[in-house]
């Protein structure tokens, strides 16, 4: 794999930014030389097989706007949140029993028995707060700054079903605990389902798994929170993701293409800097 | 938004994009930092905040007050608020229905190309006014004490009476403080500026309208209720008094 | 593929053709139409035969398989008042152990209030979203912590949002005890009707609007 031939080949294939400059094109081909070269090749060998570094390149390197402040942080922090919950979720779930009759005592044994046990349960119980404050935060911004209007429109409508998603992991998480507070949030959450006509009585039966609290309610619950939200989730994110990559993240809306390069200069009075009127925006942009 | 306004915004998208920064590392450093705090937040919240583990759940209580998790209070307060048995499915269903379609469906009928808030005043209002009613719904929801205790503070002389109360149902119809039930019956906050302690007695006594009589208790205890509902002055006095 | 070329309809002929664009003298489909069709035919079938099987089995029986009934003995009748309610726990389901149970308050079925059954046994859900009522005895109401539901003595709405009388249980006398058994839901005058979820109205269009459950255990 070291003969210089190939490793140039397939640097070749590499885009210009990942290319190490000053590679030699035909050199010695001692020892060192192709250690050094190694992870050039590695790479070269997986991108042959996948194009991927096109893709990641494309992702890494593509431009985001000027101006676009902490503000845009939200979203990439509600994901961050969504991992972390993830993560302990899936180790809690080795030491949790979804049974009426011993999840409460299952907890109790984690949270108070297995090494670290009270700190990851904490993180996943406060970590479901923060991440509906950051969805909501996200929320608002993507609101006030108008970032739903053409072409994103849809970007929303994703961002809303991730919202309810979001909600419905929290309301699921609840009964999981079984104390008190837990068992009645959901009696109430799951009969506030029931108040809809015609279909409401059988979604709490669903929900439940029969007409009263039995031995697949916990379970479902437990299903519904571990696997069948979570899995939405991820698709929905992945395609807010994909969505974000088409578009590009928007740019603030106080910033007109004809201020952009002053932007440069008056970065911290961007936001309350006035602007012309729109007309002449036009015609910078025309120039352009 | 029409075609004209459509292409406008795209070349002027693609402007700001060129003159814009690439991805990595600029943006993905802030964000990196940004992922930082929030693990920083949880950690820190675990370790100080710890868990909380209540009772195992108990389908047999009849003392339990259930609350929601603070993230629901706004629904929970929206669930006391609308009180005619009639609109109960329009708090249940409708409220959060209606709510989430509008939501849905915002980008479909706020079209204008404005972008900045401040020159869209009626989706900014209408964003801040949700804003400002879902605080304040949780506010309120958080505060609602419990229907079994009475949180103002109570002269000693008058616990017994206070104890009465409490065991007596009061709180099922009339509030308290931040405790109780607004309604069927009227507030008793400050029941003891509006009416005379005779006048409360009768009541007690007789049971007007929807309310049940109270003679049945014992003479001391009936004395005792008198004595505390008569001395119910409002919320500031009443702390005053206290002390 | 010169016949897949033409078969291309972007060039959009002034008149429609007789025959399938690209079809054979008779043929109704082309080829491609063909493929295309019973793909997707092929590919709905084999995702609507595993979804509706797993839909099936997450939701046919708990919403269509009635639970055994259960009757708990709860003690003899003489336990019990016309004119005050005695709390008792009751056991609603098999197989989850203290999460199985409820409590309900169960008295003496009084002539005045033209009650022909022996016993009333009165459920401690709330009907407006299920939340635990206690029998508050100096008051003879039921008290919802919640969202400020009251009941007077018979289980009837007197305040706040509850949208029918409490639930009632069956009751019957075996052996020297009171036995509680199914639960069922009153409408506001006191007729039973199969057991509805707190929330949901009941009496005329609303027993229609809010329909009985299969899973549950018919009205006496």
């Amino acid at each position: 794999m070291a003969e210089p031939e190939t490793s140039s080949r397939f640097l070749k294939l590499l885009p210009g930014p990942l290319r190490r400059p000053g590679t030699p094109q035909n050199g010695t081909g001692n020892l060192i030389d192709s250690a050094k070269e190694a992870p050039a090749d590695l790479l070269g060998w997986v991108d042959e097989r996948t194009g991927g570094s096109s893709q990641m390149t494309a992702m890494l390197f593509r431009k985001v706007p000027k101006g676009t402040n902490w503000f845009y942080t939200l979203g990439s922090a509600t994901l961050f949140a969504f991992i972390a919950q993830a993560l302990t979720g899936v180790f809690l779930a080795m030491y949790y029993t979804p049974s009426a009759t011993q999840a409460y005592e299952s907890i109790v044994h984690l949270t108070q028995d297995v090494f670290l046990g009270e700190f990851v349960r904490g993180m996943h119980l406060w970590g479901a707060s923060v991440m509906v404050i950051l969805v909501f935060l996200h929320m608002a911004r993507t609101f006030f700054f108008g970032a739903y209007k053409y072409p994103r429109e849809l970007q929303w409508v994703i961002g809303v079903v991730l919202l309810i998603l979001t909600m419905t992991m929290a309301f699921t998480g609840y009964l999981l605990r079984f104390d008190q507070r837990a068992f009645w949030a959901t009696v109430v959450g799951t009969n506030i389902n029931g108040t809809g006509p015609l279909v409401g009585p059988f979604l709490s039966d669903f929900l439940r798994g029969g007409a009263e609290f039995g031995p697949t309610t916990l379970p479902r619950f437990y299903a519904i929170h571990m696997l069948l939200v979570p899995g939405a989730i991820i698709a929905m994110i992945g395609a807010h993701l994909k969505l974000v990559m088409t578009l590009g993240t928007t740019a603030p809306p106080w910033l007109r293409a004809d201020e952009a390069s002053k932007a440069r200069d008056l970065r911290t009075e961007k936001v309350t800097t006035s602007l012309n009127g729109g007309s002449s925006d036009a015609e910078e942009v025309n120039e352009v | 938004m029409n075609r004209a306004e459509k292409e406008a915004y795209l070349r002027e998208y693609e402007v700001l994009k060129k003159k814009g920064k690439p991805f990595f590392p600029y943006a993905v450093a802030k964000d990196s930092a940004m992922a930082l705090i929030v693990v920083l937040v949880i950690v820190l919240m675990s370790l100080i905040l710890g868990t909380e583990q209540g009772p195992k759940a108990d389908p047999t209580t009849t003392t339990f007050v259930p609350r929601p998790d603070w993230y629901f209070f706004f629904l929970f307060e929206l669930l006391r608020i609308i009180k005619p048995y009639q609109l109960v499915p329009i708090a249940t269903i409708g409220v959060p229905t209606i709510c989430m379609v509008l939501l849905i469906s915002l980008p479909f009928f706020d079209r204008g190309p404005e972008r900045r808030p401040e020159r869209r005043p009626v989706a900014s209002s209408a964003g801040c006014l949700t804003i400002i009613a879902m605080a304040f719904l949780t506010y309120v929801g958080a505060s609602a004490g419990p229907p079994t205790e009475i949180d103002l503070a109570t002269k000693p002389e008058l616990e017994a009476g206070k104890n009465v109360v409490l065991s007596s149902g009061c709180l099922g119809c009339h509030v308290i403080g931040d405790n109780g039930n607004h309604g069927p019956g009227p507030e008793l906050t400050e029941i003891g500026v509006r009416r005379s302690a005779a006048a409360i007695e009768r009541s007690l006594r007789v049971g007007p309208d929807l309310m049940p009589s109270y003679s049945n208790l014992d003479a001391d205890q009936f004395d005792d209720l008198v004595a505390y509902v008569s001395s119910l002055r409002g919320e500031d006095e009443e702390a005053t008094n206290g002390e | 593929m010169p016949e897949a070329a033409s078969s291309n309809g972007d060039d959009a002929p002034k008149l429609p053709p007789a025959k399938p664009a690209g079809a054979f003298e008779g043929e109704t489909m082309t080829r491609r139409a063909v493929f295309s069709i019973g793909g997707q035919a092929l590919g709905g079938a084999g995702i609507g035969i595993v979804g509706l099987s797993a839909l099936g089995f997450a939701a046919g029986t708990p919403l269509f398989e009635q639970a055994d009934e259960i009757w708990t003995a709860v003690g003899p009748p003489g336990k019990f008042a016309v004119d005050t309610y005695r709390s008792t726990v009751i056991t609603l389901t098999h197989g989850v152990g203290e999460a199985g149970k409820t409590t309900a308050y169960v008295r003496m079925g009084s002539p005045d209030l033209e009650e022909t059954q022996a016993f009333i046994a009165v459920s401690t859900r709330c009907a407006h979203l299920g939340c635990p009522v206690r029998f508050v005895e100096a008051a003879n109401n039921f008290i919802c912590p919640c969202h400020g539901g009251v009941y007077g003595f018979r289980g009837e709405v007197i305040g706040g949002p509850p949208v029918r009388p409490l639930d009632r249980f069956q009751t019957r006398v075996r052996d020297g005890q009171v036995e509680v058994g199914p639960r069922y839901s009153v409408t506001g005058d006191f007729d039973p009707v199969r057991y509805r979820d707190p929330g949901e109205f009941t009496g005329g269009i609303w027993n229609v609007l809010f329909p009985p459950r299969p899973s549950t255990p018919p009205a006496p």
